[in-house]
Order: C-alpha cells, then structure tokens, then sequence
C-alpha cells in the first residue's frame, strides 16, 4: 500500500498535505521570484501574483466562516443527542409499564381461573391481555434496542463532526498562514 | 484499507496508550490481553466512555468499558463528590491524547473530540458503523481494577501506520502481557 496515491499515512516527513505543499513551497517560491540570475520579475507580472494571492487570501477568509457552520451542527448534533437520552427515559418508562401489565394479566388470569365456571369469560380476556401485554414487552425490548443502535450510530457522527471541525479549522489555518508567507516573498 | 501490518500497529500504539494513561501511579501494574469482543455490557453502574480521534478518510473510536465496582471506584474516583464517569472522562481523554501524538507523527491532519457516555449495551451495534477494524482487549490494573476497551476503525481510503516504538512482543491468547 505504501507509495499507493491513495493511501493515507506513513508520509516520508510528518504533516501531509499542507506540509508537502509546503516543502513544494521553496521551490514554488523560486518560480515566483527567483529568476535564476535572469533578468527580475515584470512589475506587471508581480502585480499580478499580488493580485491573486490577494484573491487567494480573501477565499481563504471565507473558508473560515465555516467555523460558523460547524458550531450549527455541533448544536444540532446536541439537540439530537438531547433528543435520543430523552426517548430512552420514556422507552425506560414503557418497560416498566410493560413489566406491571404482565404481572397483572397473571394475577387476572389466576383470579380467573380460581373464580371457576362463572368466570370462563374472564379466563379468555385475562388470556388476552396478557397476550397483548406480552407482544407489548417484546416491542417494547426492540425499541430499548434500537435506541442503543441509535445512540452509539448518533455519538459517532457527533463526535466525527466534531473532531472534522476542529481539522478542517487546523488545515484552513494553515493554509492562511502559507497565503501570507507567499505575499510577503512577492511583495 | 487495512494491511494486518497495520492494524497491529494501531492495536500496538493503542496498548502503549492504555499503558501510559490508565494508571495512576508510575509503578501500577497494567495488564493487556486480547479478547474475543467487547464485554458483556449492561451492569449495573457500568459506563461506557468513547472517544473518536478523526483524519479526513477514517475515524477511530476508542471504547472504554469501565464497571462500577467497588475496586475500579476506589481506583478511579478521588473524591466522594466525583462520579465515576466524571473521573474516567479525564483518563479516556489522556489516553486518547496519547495515541493522537502518535498517529499524528505519521497521518496528517487528526484531530479528536471530547469524551461521551453511551450505555454499555451500545456495544453490540459497532457493526452499525460498518467497521475497517475491530479489535477488544481486557485491562487490568494492579491485578483488581478490570476494564475493557475496544477500537474501532471506520475509513474510506487506505490508511498505513508505521509502529514508531519497538514491538511489545505479543502474548498468546488468553496470557496476561505485563509492563
């Protein structure tokens, strides 16, 4: 994999992408204003780089806003995970009803069934309750676990959101730092 | 996405970490060995702490499984008003920043998130996250506090790692490897 294009990692010096255009730097540089012993750059020419890093500069400014854009989905993110704690409280609370539902359909059917003859109606809606109250506790199960399924996928994004934010913001910085470098070499 | 090369390398880093970060006193005995998957999850007072460190093409959550038992507490909480979740948030959180340093001196632009506490019972769904690389251990620590961490690799491109510290020879299964 090594050597691979597209494999990421194990860089001959640390610090990728900013750094190796970093390390192209002096040699960009050279092109820009090292002309060899030749004859010195146009003023018009170096007006021109003036002007595109000055443009280079201003994108790289804008990029920054997106520090605004994370923190909206930080907020989001948090609202969402504030969202799946309280559905878990309420899938907590549904369980126990379940659990008490399940005990009462038993105490029913018993009752029921001590009652003898007269009761063999009752015997049939006791049966029936706690049929539905055990088809109740096995929703209720799947939906305890699909909000654990919920909150690890939720905590992922969040937490890769975050950390993406903060190198996003890290790589930009970098970038405005090498903008600058290379306007002071033109200027 | 993986060579096996580099998973062990990622796995080796990890354990240095874990060894470097989870003791409280220099001299504490930290124990790793491989484990089959996460553990059981769903104890009483259990915690489970994740933290992700992110590049541009993967992430990597790192799992911490800590129970709620008399001698973890001791070891862990130092105060009779600190939680135990409040007290691992702080070790989790070192441990992370140490295998960042390290991944960091190879793979370009890594950055990591604070730590959040999920149920242990989330553990059964890392599959969800359709995982590069999944790896569990079980700690120890002074032959009483136990805990168990699970990475958990997610990329989207090739991904080579370079262990930069010599080799910890591997135990076999089942073996306690002290340091």
């Amino acid at each position: 994999m090594r050597g691979d294009p597209t494999t990421y990692g194990n860089e001959a010096a640390p610090r990728g992408a900013l750094q190796r255009t970093r390390r192209s730097g002096p040699t960009a540089r050279a092109d820009l204003t090292d002309t060899g012993g030749g004859p010195p750059i146009a003023a018009d020419v170096r007006a021109d780089l003036l002007r595109q890093t000055q443009e280079l500069a201003q994108e790289v400014a804008r990029l920054k806003a997106l520090a605004v854009a994370f923190e909206r989905w930080h907020q989001d993110m948090i609202s969402l995970m504030s969202q799946n704690r309280d559905m878990r409280g309420l899938g907590e609370d549904v369980a126990s009803i379940v659990k008490q539902l399940i005990m009462l359909s038993l105490n029913a059917a018993i009752e029921a069934a001590r009652a003898g003859e007269s009761a063999r109606g009752f015997v049939v809606v006791a049966a029936e309750v706690r049929s539905l109250s055990l088809r109740a506790q096995t929703l209720s199960k799947d939906l305890g676990k699909n909000l654990h399924r919920s909150d690890l996928t939720t905590t992922a994004t969040f937490q890769d959101i975050q950390a993406g934010g903060k190198l996003m913001l890290a790589a930009i910085s970098g970038l405005e730092s090498m903008v600058r470098q290379l306007r002071a070499r033109i200027e | 996405m993986l060579s096996e090369q580099t998973k062990q390398n990622i796995e080796q880093a990890f354990h240095r970490s874990l060894r470097a970060s989870l003791v409280r006193a220099p001299d504490d005995v930290c124990a790793i060995a491989p484990a089959s998957g996460p553990g059981p999850g769903g104890q009483p007072g259990e915690i489970l702490l994740v933290v992700t460190i992110s590049s541009f093409v993967f992430r990597l959550l790192t799992l911490f499984q800590v129970g709620a038992d008399p001698a973890t507490r001791a070891y862990y909480v130092s105060g009779a008003q600190q939680s135990l979740d409040e007290a691992f948030r702080e070790f989790a959180n070192m441990c992370c920043g140490a295998l960042n340093r390290e991944l960091a001196e190879q793979i370009p632009h890594l950055a990591m998130s604070i730590p959040y506490t999920l149920s242990s019972q989330c553990l059964a769904y890392l599959g969800e996250l359709r995982p590069s690389f999944l790896s569990s251990s079980a700690v120890t620590i002074n032959d009483s506090v136990r805990l168990h961490v699970t990475l958990c690799m997610c990329c989207s491109a090739a991904v080579d790692f370079v262990a930069s510290a010599p080799p910890v020879a591997e135990t076999t299964a089942g073996e306690l490897e002290m340091f």
